[in-house]
């Protein structure tokens, strides 16, 4: 008795069944297409992840912050304590060769201002030339803060898209106009030298579409301009990030920046010191996070996929019990007990891989319907398909073999007797 | 001419080794020539179902020797008898036992699938055996479609599947009105008669007896009466 005779005969019997066959495939359906999706929404979620990582440099990109000291005397920051334009400059100069571009920013403020009869709420951030880099946008008309801006504190801004539409009917006709703000209770007049517009895909372009217009209302005026209207004289900052020309090694880098801050600008520091993060290291602690996430989740629906297996056990004992004689017929006719065994386990493994071919396909639809609604598409690694159908084939043999090897070693007295 | 099976001092007890232990075939001795068309008469209790199952190699004595067609089966393990079920007997079940849900044909073609006939031969051989029991054109019928006694000719042609030593018939026409069992009784004796095939007839009805070469009677576990009726079987 061949392989292709014993599929003939489990797909007769499956089909004599067809209500039975079903219910318990939707057991292993749902494991299956569960575990898909789940992967297909890894994907994108990694895709997208990985463009954001991408666009601000990937592995080029080094973010230097203020951190305690591990001898730390005090837990909170000094105005003192923040890095200076001065040591940004230094850093500049003494590792100009490595260095692409250095993005900064000197913090934000809320501000307001009226349009027609309403009021709108604006961010204020003062950023440098380089922070366009670290900001996901694009400058889609005009210009960007320049160097020049910065030095003279200029009164300009770049502002968004959806602003410029709003404000003046579109980015080319707001460009030299003068944007005026309430911030800390002092008017503001501001000249509109630039345009920008998000660059995102996927997830994060979702999210900010989510967001609607909260997203939208970042102005970037130069910090020093921002420094100002604070009030202060020098700006300092709590971080920023440098992205490393290619083939510079980003760690020997860092660490090297790092010490040069360290040793002459912290060392009598009783607190604090400069600390870095390569992308590297930023991608893989967000992978790790992710792997997490998807491990529970994968474990929630290998949960799922062991009730729909137990689901498979329970119908096969319902059908060897059944069909307790016509097994018993079977083995007078000279059925070897393997022949019995096979064809059950067989059945089973039919059940569960019909259960989860229409998984998976349904995995990849509901996995895709997500992808559309965030505006990205993804398929499953072809490795968590051949997962997928290792695994339901594994379930079919797994719990078809106890209710298979029953039926094998049934009496065939017994079974022929069995009414 | 050889005997097809001979039985010498089958015991069959069971419970064995409890305070329950329960005898019942007490020695039998029984020979049966190749060719004969034998029954095996008895009330119920005698211990025929018992010895049906030892004569079919479904059960094992616990006592004695029986070698059916040149086999000792006293020495075979549970896959080689599945093996001698068959290739060397053919069973018809009083309840007919067609797997539901599978065309007359593929019934047919059953035991040639577990003896590893090709597909191809399969089917020619189930062509052959259908139109031997008059039922060719029922060959796709499923066996709810089937009345009893055609359901009883399906299984009569699977019983031949593999061209068995020997056909075991448990009370063919126990389920079937007269007329039917008429049909089914002719069966084997055309089968008999034109084949040679060795027939041995398990029933209750005397009448059906009657119409074999030998009649074997079996009370209490003992053989009581082995008559031979026709005068064929006689001049042997």
């Amino acid at each position: 008795m061949n392989l292709g005779e014993n599929i003939k005969l489990a797909l007769a019997s499956l089909k004599a069944n067809k209500m039975r066959a079903v219910l318990t495939m939707l057991g292993i359906i749902i494991g299956i297409s569960s575990v898909i999706m789940i992967a297909t929404m890894g994907n994108i979620m990694e895709n997208s992840v990985m463009d954001i990582f991408n666009s601000q440099g990937g592995s080029n990109l080094v973010g230097f912050q203020i951190t305690m000291k591990r001898d730390a005397v005090r837990n909170y920051y000094m105005d003192t304590d923040l890095i200076t334009e001065e040591m940004v400059e230094s850093v500049n100069e003494r590792f100009a060769d490595d260095i692409d571009v250095v993005s900064m920013s000197g913090g934000s403020e809320s501000a307001s201002m009226r349009f027609h009869r309403e009021d709108l709420d604006l961010m204020v951030y003062g950023v440098n030339p380089g922070y366009i880099r670290q900001s996901m946008t694009e400058v889609i008309a005009g210009r960007y803060i320049s160097e020049k801006d910065l030095d003279k504190r200029g009164s300009v801004c770049v502002i968004s898209d959806k602003q410029a539409n709003k404000l003046y009917g579109s980015p080319r006709e707001a460009l030299g106009k003068t944007l005026s703000f309430n911030c800390m209770g002092t008017g503001y007049d501001l000249t509109v030298v630039g345009v920008y517009e998000y660059k995102l895909n996927g997830l994060m372009s979702a999210m900010v579409n989510m967001m609607g217009e909260d997203w939208n209302n970042e102005v970037y005026i130069p910090y020093t301009t921002l420094a100002k209207m604070e009030g202060i004289n020098e700006s300092s900052f709590f971080y920023f990030y440098i992205n490393i020309n290619n083939g510079v090694n980003a760690e020997k880098f860092a660490s090297s920046v790092r010490d040069y801050i360290n040793n002459r600008w912290y060392r009598d520091n009783d607190s604090i010191e400069v600390w870095y993060q390569t992308g590297e290291s930023q991608m893989s602690m967000m992978s790790e996070v992710m792997g997490i996430i998807s491990t529970v989740i994968s474990v929630i629906a290998g949960i799922s996929l062991l009730v729909g297996g137990i689901g498979v056990m329970n119908i096969m004992l319902v059908s060897v019990t059944e069909r307790t004689r016509e097994i018993g017929v079977r083995k007078a006719l000279g059925a070897p007990n393997g022949a019995i065994r096979s064809q059950f386990i067989i059945e089973s493994v039919i059940i569960c891989l019909i259960g989860g071919a229409i998984g998976i396909v349904l995995g990849i639809l509901l996995g895709n319907i997500a992808g559309v609604i965030i505006g990205t598409m993804a398929s499953p690694s072809a490795g968590s398909i051949v997962l997928a159908v290792t695994f339901s084939m594994a379930i079919g043999v797994f719990f078809g073999y106890y209710p298979a090897n029953r039926a094998a070693k049934l009496d065939p007295i017994e079974a022929l007797r069995y009414e | 001419m050889n005997p097809i099976i001979s039985m010498n001092g089958i015991v069959k007890s069971f419970y064995i080794g409890t305070p329950n232990e329960l005898e019942i075939l007490h020695g039998l001795n029984i020979e049966v020539p190749e060719g004969q068309f034998v029954s095996i008469v008895g009330a119920s209790g005698s211990g025929k179902s018992t010895l049906m199952n030892i004569i079919g190699a479904l059960d094992r004595q616990t006592a004695g020797r029986y070698i059916l067609d040149g086999i000792d089966m006293s020495k075979q393990d549970d896959s080689a008898l599945s093996g001698i079920r068959n290739k060397k007997i053919g069973f018809v079940f009083q309840t007919f036992n067609l797997i539901a849900r599978t065309s007359a044909m593929k019934n047919v073609e059953l035991p040639m699938l577990y003896a590893g006939v090709r597909s191809k031969e399969r089917t020619k051989r189930a062509k052959e055996l259908l139109e031997m029991v008059e039922m060719s054109d029922r060959s796709s019928h499923m066996p709810n479609e089937l009345s009893g006694g055609q359901k009883q000719r399906i299984a009569i042609a699977r019983a031949m599947a593999n061209d068995p030593a020997i056909i075991l018939a448990d009370e063919p026409t126990g389920a079937l009105d007269s007329k039917t069992g008429r049909l089914v009784m002719d069966i084997f004796h055309k089968l008999h008669k034109e084949q040679g095939k060795t027939i041995v007839l398990i029933t209750h009805n005397p009448e059906l007896a009657e119409e074999t070469d030998r009649i074997i009677t079996l009370s209490d576990g003992n053989i009581v009466g082995d008559r031979v009726v026709s005068e064929e079987a006689a001049a042997e």
